[in-house]
């Protein structure tokens, strides 16, 4: 049973190795994965020039967070409050206060106040836009770049152009995610790009903090790893056979690498998974001692934990701020629930010297509204919103673009998402005009012939 | 901390919420009633004595002004007095005993107390008898936000937006006939030969009889053809294959497994789910028989205009026996089922939501159109105003939705349900005479619990120990809560213990109104302007007849929808049958055929299969056989590069389409080939069986998702909770409409092929099977593995690949210390299992 087994060297544990030291036994592992590369779709790729980040965590909210109450300080929108708009309902001030903070005195609102003791750290972007105010629509606008066709999502194209450096995990992680594979899909690109969900979506509140980050059947019952390795490879010969027979058929050439995956994942989730060996002081960084936080928290918790074992792409999910109503309790729920697990992660990622190289990334697909929706709500806003990254190489402390007086409409710097999902490739080390995939006798790419770099977040 | 108690008990207990038309005075009344004439004197002593007060204790939580909007009451208005708020209406003119705000202020029952800190003085209550008493004269007017009234404007140019394709009338086009000896079989391939022919692409050749045996079997029933229907049907086909298919197609549609597979589809776009969702998950133990119904119908054959009619207005059609009265009854589910936010705390808001829910579920339904996205502002892309959109609101507003629900803290929407003629089964066992009178016993002991419970938290609240009062809430609410489960319970029995048939349903409210238009949708901004009731204007029928002030309009909405002059309905129906069948519709974004949807790809094609639907008697069982029959779902999906680089999604049909098997037939197939599969149905669902509750609360996964051999369309659809087996293979979310399966890849899937419970008794059972009912061994036991999971034999390689599989298994099985007997017996299992998990098991070519 513990006979030696060359599969299980796998580049994982030379990953490891070598930053243990073992140069010389990375060296020729290396060289193996190198190999490896032309036949592995997941092993990592040089990048087209030296990226800034290696890695990202995506915190994507879902209903379309106000940014009037958050992130965009809009002063004019309070002395204004109550008047009436031309063509809109009232406007409707901030009943939060913002402070400024950190050297750079970022504006940041009373609903953060332990993100904002990282206020030096973070880039807003005050100017986004989008094409649609519906959200499935910019959901999928904000994930995949396209909301009328399917088209692969960004964390598939990061994998596609990067490869992952822990072939025993998936390279593109959601956890929790909500309804709509195609947020995490891959389109037409290989089937082993797509995201792979781990835990139960959080939309209930009844589904209980450690089931947000869990992963089912990840033990066989009866047999040993080393009988069931010899099980998948007769599946697999099934499977090679069919592909043969079928010539061409990308699905199963994704089944036959999602098997050799989930074995390897076996052993090696549920380690990730295990916060248990994390310190309380850990813990207690990301509030998972507290009802409020624990759920979130434990999210970013395992986020940190894959990032540091080397998957390339995780998404972290939180729903319900799709405030039409009960804006201030809602709201006010909502950000104690992320507030001090974002803080935890950003400090701990710090702490890690991981933050210099990993993309944090805060987004909604869309913003609110400065105008009133009854007495205590926003409605829909596309035009303008605003959204944060740190680390990985964005300016921190910056506070890029802006909105009009009243946080309606972006109007300065303006940052569209085919923009912005340029900037991200780019702090990748991909070129996002030359990330392409040829498919239907096209070439086609992320953001399909627009996105501009945003170079004034660039540090 | 006292009003909080207070407060909760007054919005859980008491009075069911009291619906608009049970009070006397209707929503319609109040509406549209203008202030009547008061004497100088009355509103003199109205602004004196009464609003004075009004603003003094009540405002705070009662005005539009107010922090907090408390038990979705409002007393800032004459109009949303008498509305009133969740526990019925406040001020009844003239009628103390009616006045729930007159019950609060005296302070005599302690679940009903206002203002919840103190009593108001003596001299103030008596103010309101008499203000109450001379008629409730109050003079104030709803107030609009802006000062003026609020005005909406059309922007839509109706006219114009009829030049869409889809909002002309589907026409016949001349194509002639198949010649004899041509590709084509029949129309249908006429079509697609002519877009391919455009396109320089060829036909694929056909699939073979063991790869279209299969096909048919999972498209039409979605089990697996045992091993003697593959011979035949092989040997039939290679004599005469039109005939062979022909049959095959007629011997499937009358199985009763075509209406579970098929009814299974339209589960899908009815949103059908047996729980409220979002954050109270209440269960529906009634929805099953909506399932049943579905799968009836489809079996039936029931053309679908009436299947429409029946869903949108069952209760309003003529019945010609009381089984066909219940049928009638439970389609009406249909409006029900949706999702809901049951902890609403305003009721205008909660019946607002309802309707657009069921609003925006019918037209994407039936018609593939957002009319939702008109609730706000006019349509952004299709010719919808929000007059349209209101027009129809105004329909279900009139209607009222009965679903049940237990009662509970924050489960503030229960309604009744609807029951069924005495006829109808039940879906629960009769109850002994000793089941009834613990049952009732067990209701005593845990309403003198309650009152124990209160009655404590009063004294110590009254002797000043707020802390210990605090302290009880929780188990106060607990008790509540099981009250209210254990009255749904009991309601559903007769005294003789026999279950009482109810089903979730819509009737018509006693008083019809037109809905007012909402600025921006917004429930406390309407208009003056009220949309009559009806349709959307961009489609006109000959048909549309007038909606009588006393009907809801349902009956003339679902004829408006099922007019042949609709150019919609049949479109979009023939449009998802066809993908169902074909793996894509011929318009790809099945549920939206409006301006942001895609054109189709053969839109004569798309034309002809919706008139054939119609003149058909809209016979969903012949628009399947005529698809079915046609060259074009005969075609091989072989792999051709020439092909392949011109048109990569087929979108013109050069070959047959890879079809993915659905969660359902996956786990049915599975199922199939252990031997395991119980084709019966079952009585109810598990939800029925678990009753009424709250999902994560009272009611765990455990109790729900336990393992079954039904098939797959009879396991529990509890949003946020449905099955592993079903929901890792791209299940459709119950919570939204959806007439098309994502499909997707991972490696979650695989390791619940690996290691699940599910698959590993599956492959057992097959083992078993295999060698003490087949009596086989060997290479005979492989053949006939392989046949039962993929209709065909082993190639040699395969063969070769399975001997050396159970050696090398036996071997490492050796070195782990397995004992002979175990390992033989691992080898044969995992070699089964191996079989259920591979590509092709889960393929359609």
């Amino acid at each position: 049973m513990n006979a030696f087994n060359p599969q299980a060297f796998s580049r994982r544990v030379a990953l490891k190795t070598s930053s243990c030291g073992f140069g010389y036994l990375a060296f020729s592992a290396l060289a193996a994965a190198a190999k490896e590369a032309e036949l592995n779709p997941l092993a990592p790729r040089t990048p087209h020039f030296a990226p800034k980040a290696k890695r990202i965590i995506f915190l994507s909210m879902q209903g379309g967070p106000s940014h009037v109450d958050t992130f965009d300080h809009k002063p004019l929108l309070n002395r204004d409050s109550g008047k009436e708009a031309k063509g809109f309902a009232k406007l409707l001030g901030s009943p939060f206060e913002f402070n400024q903070h950190g050297e750079s005195g970022l504006p940041i609102s009373e609903l953060f106040p332990q993100l904002a003791n990282h206020a030096d750290d973070l880039c807003l972007i005050n100017s986004m836009h989008t094409d649609l105010p519906n959200h499935p629509q910019a959901q999928t606008m904000m994930h995949t770049g396209n909301f009328q066709f399917v088209r692969p999502s960004l964390g598939a194209w990061t994998l596609y152009g990067l490869g992952t450096e822990n072939d025993s995990l998936p390279g593109f992680v959601t956890l929790a995610p909500p309804n709509g594979a195609q947020n995490y899909g891959s389109a037409f690109l290989p089937a082993i790009y797509q995201g792979t969900p781990i835990g139960k979506q959080a939309r209930n509140r009844f589904v209980a903090a450690d089931q947000q980050a869990a992963i089912s059947n990840i033990k066989n019952p009866q047999m040993t790893s080393e009988m069931q390795r010899v099980q998948l490879d007769f599946i697999k010969s099934l499977n090679e056979a069919k592909l043969k027979r079928d010539e061409f058929h990308p699905e199963v050439e994704g089944i036959i690498e999602s098997y050799e995956l989930a074995f390897r994942m076996q052993d090696e989730v549920p380690e990730v998974l295990d916060i248990s060996r994390e310190s309380e002081a850990t813990k207690k960084l990301y509030g998972l001692e507290n009802n409020t936080t624990a759920g979130f928290g434990r999210q970013c918790l395992s986020a940190r934990r894959m990032a540091e074992a080397g998957v390339r792409f995780i998404q972290i999910n939180h729903g319900n701020w799709d405030h039409h109503n009960n804006l201030r309790d809602s709201l006010t729920r909502n950000c104690n629930e992320i507030d001090q697990p974002i803080a935890g992660l950003l400090r701990d990622l710090k702490d890690r010297d991981m933050l210099k190289d990993t993309l944090v990334m805060w987004a909604g697909e869309f913003g609110r509204t400065p105008h009133a929706q009854g007495t205590n709500g926003r409605d829909h806003n596309n035009q303008g919103y605003s959204m944060w990254m740190a680390g990985g190489g964005v300016k921190g402390g910056l506070r890029y673009g802006a909105t009009d007086d009243h946080g309606h409409k972006a109007v300065l710097d303006k940052v569209h998402i085919h923009d912005w999902h340029a900037t991200i490739l780019h702090l990748l080390g991909l070129n996002h005009e030359k990330l392409t995939y040829r498919y239907a006798g096209r070439d086609f790419r992320l953001t399909d012939v627009h996105g501009e770099i945003v170079k004034g977040i660039l540090a | 901390m006292m009003p909080v108690l207070n407060r909760t008990l007054l919005l859980t207990t008491c009075l069911l919420p009291a619906l608009i038309g049970q009070s006397g005075l209707t929503q319609e009344m109040i509406m549209n009633s203008t202030a009547p004439k008061y004497s100088d004197e009355q509103i003199n002593f109205f602004e004196s004595k009464i609003r004075p007060a009004l603003v003094k204790h009540c405002y705070k939580c009662h005005s539009e002004d107010g922090d907090k909007i408390k038990g979705g009451l409002l007393l800032d208005t004459r109009e949303m007095s008498l509305v009133g708020g969740d526990t019925g209406p406040a001020v009844v003119p003239g009628d103390l005993d009616e006045s729930l705000l007159y019950a609060a202020i005296l302070y005599t029952d302690s679940d009903l107390e206002m203002p919840p800190k103190y009593k108001l003085d003596d001299g103030v209550i008596a103010d309101f008898r008499t203000w109450i008493e001379m008629g409730a004269p109050d003079p104030r007017e709803r107030k609009s936000k802006s000062g003026a009234p609020a005005e909406y404007t059309n922007t839509i140019d109706i006219e114009a937006g009829r030049d869409h394709w889809a909002y002309q009338l589907p026409s016949a086009s001349s194509e002639p006939s198949p010649e004899a000896g041509s590709w084509s079989l029949n129309e249908i391939d006429t079509f697609i030969a002519k877009g391919r022919e455009t396109a320089g692409l060829t036909a694929a050749g056909d699939a073979n009889p063991l790869t279209l045996v299969r096909r048919l079997y999972f498209d039409l029933i979605g089990l697996p053809p045992g091993q003697e229907e593959v011979e035949a049907f092989v040997a039939g086909y290679g004599a005469d294959p039109k005939t062979t298919i022909a049959k095959t197609v007629d011997t499937l549609l009358a199985k009763e497994q075509f209406g579970e597979r098929w009814g299974r589809h339209w589960l899908d776009v009815a949103r059908y789910g047996e729980s409220s969702g979002k954050e109270i998950n209440a269960t529906f133990p009634h929805a099953w028989r909506y399932r049943d119904y579905v799968i009836d119908a489809f079996n039936a054959d029931k053309p679908f205009d009436e299947f429409v009619q029946e869903q949108i207005a069952g209760d309003l059609l003529e019945a010609e026996s009381p089984e066909e009265k219940a049928e009638h009854l439970i389609a009406t589910s249909f409006l029900a089922i949706g999702t809901k936010g049951l902890n609403e705390v305003n009721s205008r808001q909660f019946r607002f939501d309802l309707a657009d829910e069921q609003l925006d579920t019918t037209s994407q339904a039936f018609l593939a159109t957002t009319v939702a996205c008109a609730r706000c502002h006019d349509h952004k892309f299709d010719p919808i105003p929000m007059g349209d959109y209101y027009s129809m609101a105004g329909i279900f507003l009139s209607s009222e939705t009965l679903y049940g629900t237990a009662e509970a803290l924050q489960s503030r929407r229960t309604t009744e349900l609807v029951s069924l003629p005495a006829t109808s089964k039940a879906g629960t066992e009769t109850k002994s005479l000793g089941e009834m009178i613990e049952m009732t016993y067990q209701m005593t002991l845990i309403e003198e619990r309650l009152t124990e419970l209160t009655d404590k938290a009063r004294d110590l609240r009254q002797s000043g120990d707020a802390d210990g009062a605090r302290a009880m809430l929780n188990q106060i609410l607990r008790a509540r809560n099981q009250v209210g489960i254990q009255e749904q319970l009991i309601k559903s029995y007769d005294d003789d213990g026999n279950p009482i048939a109810f089903t979730m349903g819509v009737q018509d409210r006693d008083e019809p109104f037109d809905s007012q238009i909402l600025i921006r949708g917004e429930e406390s901004n309407p208009t003056e302007e009220r949309a009559p009731r009806g349709f959307l204007q961009v489609i006109q029928t000959n048909n549309q007849s007038a909606i009588g002030t006393h009907e809801s309009g349902r009956r003339q909405l679902a004829e408006w929808i099922t007019s042949p002059e609709n150019p919609l309905t049949a479109r979009v129906y023939a449009n998802r049958v066809w993908g169902w069948l074909i793996g894509e519709g011929l318009v790809t974004s099945v549920d939206n055929f409006g301006t942001t949807g895609e054109k189709p790809s053969h839109p004569e094609l798309l034309d002809y299969l919706a008139l054939t639907l119609i003149d058909s008697s809209w016979s969903t069982k012949d628009l399947i056989r005529e698809i079915v029959t046609s060259r074009t779902y005969r075609m091989s999906s072989n792999y051709d590069e020439t092909q392949f680089e011109k048109d990569p999604e087929n979108r013109l049909l050069w070959r047959a389409n890879r079809k993915r098997l659905d969660a359902e037939s996956l786990r049915d197939a599975t199922l199939a080939v252990s031997q395991h599969l119980d084709l019966s149905r079952p009585e109810g669902s598990m939800v029925s069986q678990v009753g009424d509750g709250f999902v994560g609360r009272n009611i765990q996964e455990t109790q729900l998702n336990t393992p079954s051999n039904h098939r797959s369309v009879y396991l529990p659809i509890v949003r946020g909770l449905v099955p592993e087996s079903l929901s890792l293979f791209d299940f459709s979310d119950p919570s939204l409409l959806s007439g098309k399966r994502e499909v997707t890849t991972v490696p979650s899937q695989a390791l619940y092929l690996m290691n699940s419970d599910f698959a590993i008794n599956s492959a057992q059972a097959m083992a078993e099977y295999l060698v003490k009912e087949q009596k086989l061994k060997g290479p005979e036991l492989a053949k006939a593995a392989f046949y039962l999971c993929y209709s065909r034999p082993p190639t040699q390689e395969e063969g070769i690949h399975t001997r050396a599989y159970i050696e090398r298994f036996l071997e490492v099985a050796k070195a782990e210390n397995l004992s002979v007997e175990k390992s033989r017996y691992m080898a044969l299992t995992t070699f089964c299992q191996s079989l259920i998990s591979s590509a092709e098991f889960r393929y359609l070519n």
